[in-house]
């Protein structure tokens, strides 16, 4: 197909556009199984091992309406939402399965909810099998006995799926092209905008580790891209995937250290391992994860990374529904302030922000900055 | 003539009982004796069998907020920085201690505790712990949390005897692991052996104070007028539930039964012309328990159930089988997500609503509580289905701020007008 195998730079730009607006309906053409992933800190790799297209589907939009609404209160994530309505209609049935990140708050809920209609056999489309990803975010014997047994049921359900088992070289291969994408990724930083480099980010989160390597290189070959002058961001807090806002803080200087979920905490760094041992090593270390343990390694890496990036001003954005990250804010602000870093707290906002919202977050930045000058 | 209700002996003996023991151990902490400052959901057992005192988050909690002082922390708690959407329940505590004037606090406050521990049920449990583990410098056991990816709906059955299959192995793998390495923190921290052999026979003593419970617990349900109100429940179980397994807690158990069962045989009930049996879904409504008994008089409605009574046989009660880490992992382990998780706490609630003949429903959703307020409306629907009238509570346990009493009767008694329309009683 031409267009998800452009042969210059400026299609492949474009490519990754498209791919990151039709978020999990762009895969819909893929020569390979689709396996379904709710929330970070799945690694993509394991998938990819046995042969499938891991596709998130935390990001989708619904325009059709379901009654399992019925049974989901007003303060569970959007993105939630979504899934459910989606799921039940039928949207994802062509999913071999979907895999769901038990340490992603969001998904846990995604998984009970639809777990929940499914065994009460209610009003519903035909639905792929779920999966729920167990997996411990510290270090000890025991962790990693565990950790190591939720990989065989993965891996059996996978295989239960019709997808082949992941062995020692398909995991090996699948560390290649993710390795791949990594320094494709990597070399984002300076040379595409925050607001691009964030959704050519994401746009890999509907394809093959090795396609998105494919695309982003072609993309930053040809890449004619101004990053904005002015200020060095840095943005944390909640998912966020709104191009205005991106485009808004962009007009302060360059989002140079993104670390909100849907940032560069992805993918995580799991992915990189050739082994499954590594694999989940990695993944139960991955500081991004808000249930790492010990629990300040959380906030420490955070500040480390905004530092490290020569941030001058970190914002901070909220969605309604928070109601973890908030804990981080007044200490993550008080050791950003000590290192000379301005702040300013965005508060709340809708998945998608209205253009009223985004006005008044660039005049609290104006503000922000006013009072630190 | 007006129907006047007298409460339990048994309830001053609890409360007395706390109250002297809350003086013992501020008396013991503030001399500097140790103390752990733990979540409710977290395995106690381990703490009071090493000799260990415990603070539980939950319980100081209710404290401050039946003192009420909720109000103000909460304030205090926006100003600091921190959103108003966080949790309140399990963070009143911290946000106090972060205030910093500790004779604010009840107690005058609370010492350096020894050792933090919580359980990562809830994403925000960790966070709150990390911090008190900041500002303290005490060190933080987390447990962990990992799901059980298919959860039986009838848990309560597979509970007691079956819990390997329902929690699964590999959990539980993990969780004993875990006890031990907090075991070996707590033998440090004491200089204390921990007597495995004698934790055999204090785990047998906590399932036969729980099951003293369950007797009680029938004895409600079955009587033909409720004969407590839950005000008096709650405290006559969640007291020693603090203390369980210890001689006072079992005895004071079997006084709890006893009392319960000689109002019923006496015909003693808290309105004489009971017609609507209520439940009340969630934590109690700490700063306003009065509400408990708001629609006595006038639509002769008691609340006959809360959560703490029944929960304290079906959550608790876990057969050794000659493994008592790993039946305290069992009872552990999945703690708190039964209370709040589909299918686990629908299907209890309508077991529990059948039992205990329920007509009504309030169910308690703190939407700033996400982890106690999820799987409500699975809840809800189910209950319905079965039968039982519910009426929402969109409110928090511990923050009075957005608790509206007036316009929560004011949607309440149409409902009951409805339900004794309904049962021909008016």
């Amino acid at each position: 197909m031409s267009e998800r195998r452009p042969d210059n730079g400026a299609g492949a730009a474009a490519t990754l556009e498209s791919a990151f607006e039709q978020r999990d309906s762009w895969c819909a053409a893929a020569d390979r199984p689709l396996v379904g992933i709710f929330g970070n800190g799945m690694p993509e790799n394991l998938i990819a091992a046995a042969g499938a297209v891991p596709v998130h589907l935390s990001m989708g939009n619904a325009v059709a309406e379901h009654e399992i609404t019925s049974v989901i209160e007003p303060f569970v994530d959007d993105e939630v939402r979504t899934f459910l309505v989606r799921l039940m209609c039928g949207e994802l049935a062509a999913y071999r399965g979907i895999v769901f990140a038990r340490d992603d708050a969001p998904a846990m809920i995604a998984y009970q909810y639809a777990t929940e209609w499914i065994r009460q056999d209610r009003k519903r489309a035909a639905t792929p099998s779920l999966f729920l990803w167990n997996l411990v975010h510290t270090d000890s014997a025991p962790v990693r006995r565990f950790n190591s047994i939720q990989a065989g049921k993965l891996f059996d359900f996978l295989e239960a799926t019709g997808l082949v088992r992941p062995d020692e070289a398909s995991l090996k291969s699948a560390s290649v092209e993710e390795i791949r994408r990594s320094r494709a990724l990597h070399a984002m930083a300076g040379a595409v905008s925050g607001s691009t480099a964030f959704r050519w980010r994401n746009a890999g989160r509907f394809m093959g580790a090795g396609e998105h390597a494919d695309l982003l290189e072609a993309g930053l070959a040809q890449n004619s891209d101004s990053h904005p002058a002015g200020l060095r961001i840095g943005l944390v807090g909640s998912p966020l995937a709104s191009a205005p806002t991106y485009a808004m803080l962009e007009a302060f200087g360059q989002v140079v250290c993104d670390l909100q979920p849907l940032g560069s905490v992805w993918p995580g760094p799991g992915n990189l391992a050739a082994s499954l041992e590594d694999v989940l090593a990695r993944t139960a270390a991955d500081s991004s994860c808000p249930r790492i343990s010990p629990a300040t390694a959380y906030r420490a890496a955070m500040v480390a990374r905004l530092v490290e990036a020569r941030c001058e001003l970190v914002v901070c954005q909220l969605a309604q529904t928070d109601d973890t990250f908030g804990w981080e804010v007044p200490r993550l602000f008080d050791e950003l302030k000590a290192q000379g870093i301005a702040c300013v707290n965005l508060g709340f906002r809708d998945a998608a922000p209205p253009r009223a919202w985004v006005d008044e977050a660039a005049s609290k930045i104006v503000k922000a900055l006013e009072a630190c000058s | 003539m007006t129907h006047e209700y007298t409460p339990l002996q048994a309830t001053a003996a609890a409360t007395d009982y706390q109250r002297e023991w809350a003086r013992s151990l501020r008396a013991q902490i503030t001399s500097g004796e140790q103390y752990a400052f733990v979540n409710a959901d977290t395995p106690h057992e381990l703490f009071h069998h090493i000799g260990l005192p415990i603070v539980t988050n939950q319980w100081w909690s209710a404290i401050i907020a039946a003192k009420q002082l909720s109000e103000y922390y909460f304030d205090y708690m926006e100003a600091a920085g921190f959103h108003e959407r966080l949790a309140r329940y399990s963070s009143l505590p911290l946000i106090a201690e972060l205030e910093g004037d500790k004779s604010r606090q009840p107690w005058g406050g609370l010492p350096t505790p020894s050792i933090l521990c919580a359980r990562q049920s809830a994403d925000d449990h960790q966070k709150i712990f990390s911090l008190w583990a900041e500002i303290t410098g005490a060190p933080l056991a987390l447990i962990s949390s990992p799901a059980v990816p298919s959860p039986q709906s009838d848990w309560w059955r597979l509970a007691r005897e079956d819990w390997e299959s329902l929690y699964h192995t590999d959990r539980l793998d993990l969780m004993v692991a875990e006890f031990e390495a907090l075991i070996a923190q707590l033998e440090d921290l004491t200089g204390r052996r921990f007597d495995h052999e004698g934790f055999a026979h204090y785990m047998d003593r906590i399932n036969l104070q729980e099951r003293i419970y369950e007797e009680a617990s029938e004895l409600i349900a079955r009587a033909p007028r409720c004969p407590i109100r839950i005000s008096e429940q709650i405290p006559n179980v969640m007291i020693p539930q603090w203390h369980r397994g210890s001689d006072w807690a079992v005895a004071h158990a079997t006084r709890f039964r006893d009392e319960v069962a000689a109002r019923i045989n006496s015909g003693v009930s808290v309105v004489e012309n009971e017609r609507i049996r209520m439940m009340w879904i969630g934590a109690g409504l700490w700063f306003d328990t009065s509400f408990y008994s708001a629609f006595e008089q006038s639509h002769g409605a008691v609340f006959a159930w809360s959560m703490y009574l029944p929960f304290a046989s079906d959550g608790y009660i876990r057969e050794s089988r000659g493994g008592p880490l790993r039946a305290l992992a069992a009872r552990v382990s999945a703690m708190n997500e039964q209370l709040h998780q589909p299918p686990w706490i629908n299907s209890w609630m309508v077991e529990q609503a059948r039992r205990y003949r329920i007509d009504v429903a309030l169910m308690l959703i703190p939407e700033h509580d996400r982890f106690s307020g999820h799987g409500s409306l699975f809840a809800k629907q189910a209950l319905e289905e079965a039968g039982v009238r519910v009426i929402e509570v969109w409110s928090d346990m511990v923050d009075p701020r957005q608790w509206n009493r007036d316009g929560m009767l004011a949607r309440i008694v149409p409902e009951l007008d409805a339900v004794l329309t309904e049962k021909r009683l008016t």
